[in-house]
């Protein structure tokens, strides 16, 4: 199970601390999600027991220039998140096969329906429910979060599209275990066993694109040998 | 009032839980209490936090880390458990939570998840953002403290 994170300067806490928070927490790996920050992959590799996902979040307020970004950080970045918020970059990015994963769909003016959450479906674009408000939030936002996570997870189920789940912390401090995100969950109208699949599918996606940037990698089950260079 | 015989006494739970927090942060046993019982009110509602019927037992906190004991009704420890985490701050210090193990009493709780110690807090001078900063160091963790409110690093982060 992974969980994504705002890394330091995005949030307050760095890469590896995240890294030693998640490691004990039970966590399988962490997720960076730069949008400013630029950690030492190299040194984080394997430091705490913990995988560590190169990962860009995109925001931008027009699909024009989201589009720009997510062409230039697709050769660098293991994966590229799309940060949604308003009706028109939602749109763009579930209409992408370019792009990993919607991050944020209902923050702000941002809305979701039946057309994108085909389109999620069909380009394989995993929607992201964010329990943050849920943890963080009181009152009125946090009853029109409930609302929101409840009308994405009905559409998401109904057209069977990929989803993710996160708590979306920007501190370690705000990183919650497994088990406690289920038992969240569960209190909203999840399945425990769905939250699971949902923090289990970062690491899916990163293992797939890991296979796709290695150099042996050719097309979808057709990869070089290792030894001589000559296909299998 | 005479007590309950014991087959008709309440049966519960103990979740031994750690805290984590700045390294400025005061939580008093009485505040952690009234921030767990409006967590619980907000999420699980009047009746559902009545049946978990939250209550912190040991309690401990220094420089900013800290465990503690919390009971709860048997059959109610996930709905409990959900609690916990929607906890993010007691006095408006921001706090990180973790059940570290249930168990059936509070001394099975304490000593099989408890009492792994604080860690020595030692405060260090260190460069962090390219600017000389002092630093609370727990274990190979550290707090640094910027202008701005603290940040949290490790030794990793270091030059």
């Amino acid at each position: 199970m992974y969980e994504a994170v705002y890394a330091h300067p995005d949030g307050d806490s760095t890469a590896a601390r995240y890294a030693l928070t998640a490691a004990d927490y039970g966590f399988d790996g962490v997720v960076v999600r730069a949008v400013d920050a630029a950690p030492d992959y190299d040194r984080l590799a394997g430091a705490y027991g913990v995988d560590v996902v190169d990962a860009v979040e995109v925001v931008a307020d027009d699909p024009a220039s989201a589009s720009g970004a997510v062409g230039n950080f697709r050769p660098k970045h293991e994966l590229v998140l799309v940060r949604g918020g308003t009706d028109r970059v939602n749109r763009f990015a579930v209409e992408q096969e370019r792009v990993d994963v919607l991050t944020r769909p209902m923050d702000g003016e941002g809305d979701f329906n039946h057309v994108l959450a085909r389109a999620a479906a069909d380009n394989d674009v995993a929607v992201e429910f964010d329990f943050g408000p849920v943890l963080r939030s009181e009152g009125g936002r946090r009853v029109r979060a409930l609302q929101n996570l409840r009308k994405l997870r009905e559409l998401v189920d109904h057209y069977d599209a990929p989803f993710v789940v996160s708590a979306t912390p920007s501190s370690h401090l705000e990183l919650r275990a497994p088990r406690e995100l289920k038992a969240v969950g569960e209190t909203i109208g999840f399945d425990a066993a769905d939250v699971a699949a949902g923090l289990g599918t970062w690491g899916d996606i990163a293992a797939c694109n890991r296979e796709r940037r290695s150099d042996s990698f050719v097309a979808p089950g057709v990869e070089l040998s290792r030894d001589r260079g000559e296909q299998r | 009032m005479k007590h309950l015989p014991k087959h008709l006494r309440p049966r519960w739970r103990y979740l031994a839980v750690g805290i984590e927090a700045w390294p400025d942060a005061e939580i008093s046993r009485g505040s952690f209490q009234r921030e767990l019982w409006y967590a619980a009110q907000n999420l699980l509602g009047d009746p559902g936090s009545a049946d978990a019927s939250l209550s912190v037992l040991r309690f401990e906190f220094e420089n900013g880390s800290g465990e503690t004991v919390v009971r709860v009704r048997r059959g109610e420890v996930e709905p409990a458990r959900a609690a916990l985490a929607c906890l993010d701050e007691v006095d408006g210090q921001p706090v990180g939570l973790r059940v570290r193990g249930v168990s059936g009493t509070v001394r099975a709780a304490s000593e099989r998840y408890l009492g792994r110690g604080a860690g020595v807090s030692d405060q260090r001078s260190v460069v962090f953002e390219n600017t000389e900063r002092t630093a609370f160091e727990r274990d190979s963790a550290l707090d640094v403290r910027r202008p701005s409110g603290f940040a949290g690093a490790t030794e990793l982060d270091l030059e």
